[in-house]
């Protein structure tokens, strides 16, 4: 499946790179899709434990979580928050 | 009637009134009002001279909508809410309000309303200092901050 990967906030720094689109297996566990994006950029290591995923705009901790993603899905990279 | 929910992210400048109308009702008694603003901080010496902010757009509408039906579950007589946030180059006025017809349930109600958003609404900040360098912050209230990653606290 090929899906759109945001990134924002710091992950932008670190990757150098908004939006990219990134073909992935389904289904996936969180922590393997958070893998696969660490072998194409491997600065967003810096971020290793203080970061959440979220696909089709729904929270999914890196872990064993398994997803189902089909074409065009949004994935996106989610720092800590700090709106407010 | 099932009341509005004005929520909105804007590049421009907010206005206090604008948010005050979107929620005035005849049957509302109280209106409570939270403004953020910027505080004028130096951190190590270094002094603020900005902020930036950035959002996932399209998850912080679905996000905010989800914070507002939280609200009205656990205040049912909360009438409206009206959520503003910047974004971009800020020296920020984030004016949010919440009427409902008795004082109580508003002041209540605001309080969690800025915890929830601060927990998870996909909105980022970034400080810009004098020294030309700038850092992301990070909420406590996020559960995926390193400020929470506390290692032997008891509570």
């Amino acid at each position: 499946m090929c899906v759109c990967v945001l990134y924002f906030a710091k992950s932008v720094e670190l990757t150098g790179v908004k939006e990219e689109i990134v073909a992935v297996p389904t289904p996936i566990s969180s922590r393997d899709v958070w893998r696969l994006l660490l072998q194409r950029h491997q600065r967003l290591s810096v971020l290793q434990d203080q970061v959440v995923l979220a696909v089709r705009q729904q929270y999914v901790a890196v872990g064993d979580q398994v997803v189902t993603l089909a074409d065009g899905d949004e994935v996106a990279v989610v720092p800590p928050l700090s709106g407010g | 009637d099932a009341a509005s929910t004005p929520t909105s992210l804007s590049r421009d400048w907010l206005s206090v009134q604008e948010v005050v109308d979107a929620v005035s009702s005849s049957s509302c008694g109280a209106i409570s009002v939270f403004i953020g603003t910027t505080r004028e901080d130096e951190l190590d010496g270094r002094k603020v001279i900005g902020l930036e902010y950035e959002a996932y757009e399209l998850m912080a509408q679905s996000e905010f909508t989800k914070l507002c039906a939280d609200i009205r579950e656990r205040w049912p007589t909360v009438t409206h809410i009206c959520v503003h946030h910047r974004l971009g180059w800020v020296r920020p006025v984030l004016p949010w309000q919440i009427s409902s017809p008795h004082r109580h349930d508003s002041q209540q109600a605001i309080q969690r309303c800025i915890d929830q958003l601060k927990a998870n609404i996909p909105i980022w900040k970034k400080e810009v200092y004098d020294t030309q360098d700038s850092s992301w912050k990070e909420n406590a209230e996020c559960s995926w901050s390193t400020r929470n990653k506390s290692s032997s606290e008891s509570v």
